[in-house]
């Protein structure tokens, strides 16, 4: 597997089982806990009054910081899945849940199943929406040189907070849209393969020809002018890596081109991670590797058992005596 | 082979076959004991004889610990920058986990060194001399090799998934 | 520290069937083969690495559609990349694998080999395994390991060095937050505390496991097995589909494919109190034969197989052998008194007394009354013949079979049940333990006790 899909497949599968059972005139009862990265839980339950209705919620990391960012979040969500029938917003989220959705399985469609399985990406995009917008708006101001001020720095700072040390900024400017990720390493491994890592992320476009059109990637320990003013009275940390792409319009011209990018973008600590422990792995399975041979070489050391009769007595079913 | 590294070889080579030389030996202080006499905190001078130091620069460096009925030998690999460093840490511990297979493997590598072997009597007994060296010189070859090895698989994967990332991003 | 609040993820890995799923639910939420489909060496490298990798797409498209991909090269600008980033020079094969369901239809390709990395329970390919772990926590769950403790299974008597190899896996590779290995057996007796019967939440019991390939009796005394008593069955879920099969040949069927044995298996079969009697009941009422059809995928033919004795006949070779084997002639009965009596005296009774099931092929309807009647009668007649001996009377001995509603991944279930606990989190080995202790760590656990 080499890139993470946006969508849960848990999500699709627990909703297709539940959709087909429903079919089939006998609704399962359902009361289940999925998970999804960064601090994500989703729950599938049936609501109280009908078993043919499910309840879908999501409870995650970034919500309150998304949900700071603008007015409008929940509106956002709605619009997402208001042209499938069946599925609402439930008023009053679920205990301990921060959105639930109402799932009616009657009229359930195969799509609706895979937009529903994107509910956590759907979220994030909130922020990079807003960010859009407001670069259009930038945009426009700087063509018309009436009311261009001639700084392109004007841009609101969103801040994501996704997990509970890390924060993704999105800023955008007039010609430009900058997301800088934070990040950060618990282990003294993963610190030293991550920097191998981004030092790539650095140089590959500049190395690659064809993914040349590919947004700019910036790497640095120090946080990042752009983001220097929301992070006011955080603690200097040496564990702590700031990662910083450079989205250009290109990359953000359609609904799908920014579906796309956003997917990719939610993911990427995700992907980054997956795949260092993934060297990690192949590292294991050199090593094993590596022990066995080694093992051989050392084997060939052995003295090869002498039988000789006189030395060592063997009772009649071949046993060695030992005395 | 790179210059240097044959002679460096060779010296550890003709070091260990010379220390190689073991045989039985009681315990002088505990009765009814045979322990490896490098491994004691040794009160008895006569068992142990002058350590050798074979090194080929400050990074690679070989401790050679003879004693009557044992030998330490430790290894330093060698270690350019941080990378290295901590496959090496990374690799040696794998090698340790599985000391048991090992037979000549220390646990615990000495201070200042990255891995240890002991060799004692027992197994100059039941294991051939001559191949007990080829073992350690073949091992030292290969740890070098292995952890190029494994730091260009670093490198070339950390691009590859870089790439393959920004690829998506190429419309 | 917010990951404490996420729910822990129990996977229980069997020789067949590998179970995946998160702490507090009812059923796992994955259950698929323990299997894992490897990239062809030859393959991947005799092609050229960008048309390879592509070829290999359009041929696995079908089986499985975009969504779940497993190395998805399959956006056309970056199918274009590969072929100038020299794919397959980099050694990226071992990303290049499917594992479960995906695997099996992989292999049927000309690309791909099939292995199973767990054998007789225990883990054999360590390499394989690492990667179907990989596998299952990024893909199939998607979770983060740093963010969740982890509970993992093992059969007994696993060497502790398995366990260090697992931990190194766990907390080097994964990095994940914290390790519980249970073994099965102890699960499998905290999953039957749901059944009403249960009146104490002991960890003293004996377990029949029986799943595909192989039964197992194991005595567990107090959360730890006695593993000098544990005693093996050769007869379990292959052997009666394959009986069944051999029936259906005999009475020359139309379809006798060992998928429609084992679906006659799953739906018709259940245990009777007495052969002789079940025959007659047949005989004399022929409602008891039931008719099986099968429907070809385009469900335009349709074949119609009669299912008779094997319904009761079929799961009886766990009480009569000789029906069907010829080289394994104990009934089960008698083996899991045997198993009882090697057990230390102080014991016996409460092995006795809380008997549970788990594993698919006890999920036949009777089975547990049939063992439970069965052992009372050999128990009985062994505490009558002292009774006779020695002129004494004894206090009995009471015989129970516990079956409930979660037999079937009841190994599972049971590490649900203990996982979602307050308490597991402070029974599991963190990496900052392993980090300061090692590998070894691992080869204690400290025992649940719910009581």
């Amino acid at each position: 597997m080499l890139h993470l899909r946006p969508e849960n497949l848990l999500v699709q599968k627990t909703l297709t089982e539940a959709w087909n059972a429903s079919e089939s005139g006998s609704p399962l009862t359902l009361d289940r806990v999925i998970s999804d990265f960064d601090y994500t839980t989703l729950h599938v339950s049936n609501s109280p009054d009908n078993k043919n209705v499910l309840w879908l919620s999501i409870k995650t990391k970034a919500w309150q910081s998304v949900s700071k960012c603008g007015d409008g979040f929940l509106e956002h969500l709605q619009s997402k899945y208001s042209g499938f029938s069946g599925i609402a917003p439930v008023g009053q989220p679920e205990q301990g849940y921060d959105y639930t959705l109402s799932v009616d399985l009657a009229q359930l469609q195969p799509d609706a199943i895979v937009q529903l399985s994107l509910l956590k990406i759907h979220m994030m995009s909130f922020a990079f929406q807003l960010a859009f917008h407001e670069f259009s708006l930038l945009s426009q101001q700087a063509q018309d040189p009436a009311s261009f001020s001639g700084s392109n720095d004007t841009g609101t700072v969103r801040q994501l907070q996704y997990r509970d040390d890390e924060n993704i900024f999105i800023k955008p400017s007039n010609d430009r849209i900058t997301v800088i990720f934070e990040t950060f390493f618990q282990d003294e491994t993963d610190k030293v393969f991550g920097k191998v890592f981004l030092q790539e992320f650095v140089d590959a476009r500049k190395r690659n020809r064809s993914i040349q059109s590919a947004p700019q990637v910036l790497f640095s320990h120090e946080p990042p002018l752009e983001a220097a003013s929301v992070m006011t009275s955080r603690k200097a940390d040496k564990n702590r890596r700031f990662i910083t792409f450079v989205l250009f319009q290109r990359h953000f011209q359609t609904p799908e081109l920014q579906f796309s990018s956003v997917c990719h973008l939610a993911l990427f600590r995700n992907y980054f991670h997956y795949h260092i422990k993934c060297s990690k792995a192949y590292m294991h399975s050199r090593m094993r590797y590596r022990v066995d041979t080694f093992i051989k070489v050392l084997n060939r050391a052995k003295l090869d058992e002498k039988d000789d009769g006189d030395q060592t007595r063997r009772t009649i079913t071949g046993r060695k005596l030992v005395y | 082979m790179s210059q240097s590294l044959r002679p460096y070889l060779t010296a550890v080579r003709y070091s260990l076959q010379a220390a190689l030389n073991l045989t039985n030996f009681s315990s002088q202080e505990v009765e009814r004991h045979n322990r490896p006499e490098v491994e004691v905190p040794n009160t008895s001078a006569e068992l142990l004889l002058q350590p050798m130091h074979v090194s080929r620069n400050e990074h690679e460096q070989v401790l050679i610990e003879p004693s009557v009925n044992s030998v330490r030998v430790s290894i330093k690999v060698k270690q350019a920058d941080e990378i290295e460093q901590i496959l090496v840490h990374k690799f040696t511990r794998f090698l340790e986990q599985r000391a048991e297979s090992f037979y000549v493997l220390r646990r615990v590598p000495i201070e200042g060194f990255s891995i240890s072997f002991l060799i004692t009597n027992k197994h100059t007994e039941t294991m051939k001399t001559e191949k007990l060296v080829d073992f350690i010189i073949e091992f030292m070859e290969e740890v070098d090799k292995e952890i190029s090895e494994m730091k260009l698989f670093l490198n070339a994967r950390a691009r590859f998934v870089a790439e393959a990332y920004l690829g998506e991003f190429v419309y | 520290m917010s990951y404490l609040n996420n729910p822990a993820i129990v996977m229980d890995n069997g020789t067949g069937l590998t179970k995946l799923g998160f702490a507090g639910n009812d059923s796992p939420s994955w259950v698929f083969p323990t299997a894992i489909a490897t990239a062809q060496r030859s393959a991947t490298k005799s092609g050229g690495s960008g048309a390879s990798s592509s070829t290999m797409q359009n041929q696995s498209a079908p089986y499985f559609g975009n969504s779940t991909s497993a190395t998805s090269f399959n956006s056309l600008a970056s199918a274009a990349l590969m072929s100038n980033n020299l794919a397959g020079k980099r050694g990226t094969e071992d990303l290049d694998f499917y594992i479960g369901n995906e695997a099996l239809s992989a292999a049927q390709g000309p690309s791909y080999s099939l292995s199973y990395p767990i054998r007789h329970g225990q883990v054999e390919n360590w390499d394989h395994m690492e990667r179907f772990w990989e596998n299952s926590i990024f893909k199939y769950l998607r979770t983060e390991p740093e963010d969740h403790f982890f509970l993992l299974t093992e059969p007994p008597l696993n060497p502790p060095e398995n366990r260090e190899q697992v931990a190194e896996i766990f907390f080097e590779s994964f990095n994940c937050a914290g390790l519980y290995i249970a073994v099965q057996a102890v699960l499998a007796l905290a999953a039957s505390w749901t059944s009403s019967k249960v009146v104490d939440r002991s960890l003293t019991g004996t377990v029949i496991d029986s799943g595909d390939g192989v039964t197992h009796v194991i005595p567990v005394a107090e959360g730890y097995v006695i593993g000098s008593a544990i005693k093996n069955i050769p007869i379990a879920g292959r052997d009666i589909t394959l009986f069944i099969q051999s029936l259906l040949r005999e009475r020359g069927e139309e379809d006798t494919t060992l998928r429609t044995a084992e679906r006659i298996k799953q739906e018709y079969c259940y245990v009777c109190s007495d052969i002789v009697k079940e025959f007659n009941k047949f005989d004399r009422d022929s409602e008891k034969f039931a008719q099986f059809i099968v429907e070809n995928t385009e469900k335009t033919k349709r074949k119609v197989i009669d299912v008779g004795y094997e319904r009761f006949l079929a799961p009886e070779i766990f009480f009569n052998p000789e029906i069907a084997s010829s080289d394994f002639l104990t009934p089960l009965p008698t083996v899991v008194d045997q198993t009882i009596q090697a057990c230390p005296i102080d014991v016996r009774k409460g092995l006795y007394n809380n008997i549970v099931l788990s594993g698919g092929s006890t999920m036949f309807k009777d089975f547990g009354r049939r063992l439970q009647r069965d052992l009372k009668g050999l128990v009985n007649n062994r505490i009558a013949l002292s009774e006779s001996l020695s002129g004494t009377r004894s206090t009995g001995v009471d015989v129970q079979v516990i079956s409930h509603r979660r037999q079937r991944n009841a190994v599972w279930f049971g590490g649900s049940l203990l996982a979602q606990t307050a308490e597991f989190k402070g029974y599991c080995h963190t990496k900052k333990d392993y980090e300061e202790i090692g590998p070894e760590i691992v080869r204690n656990f400290s025992l649940f006790n719910m009581v």
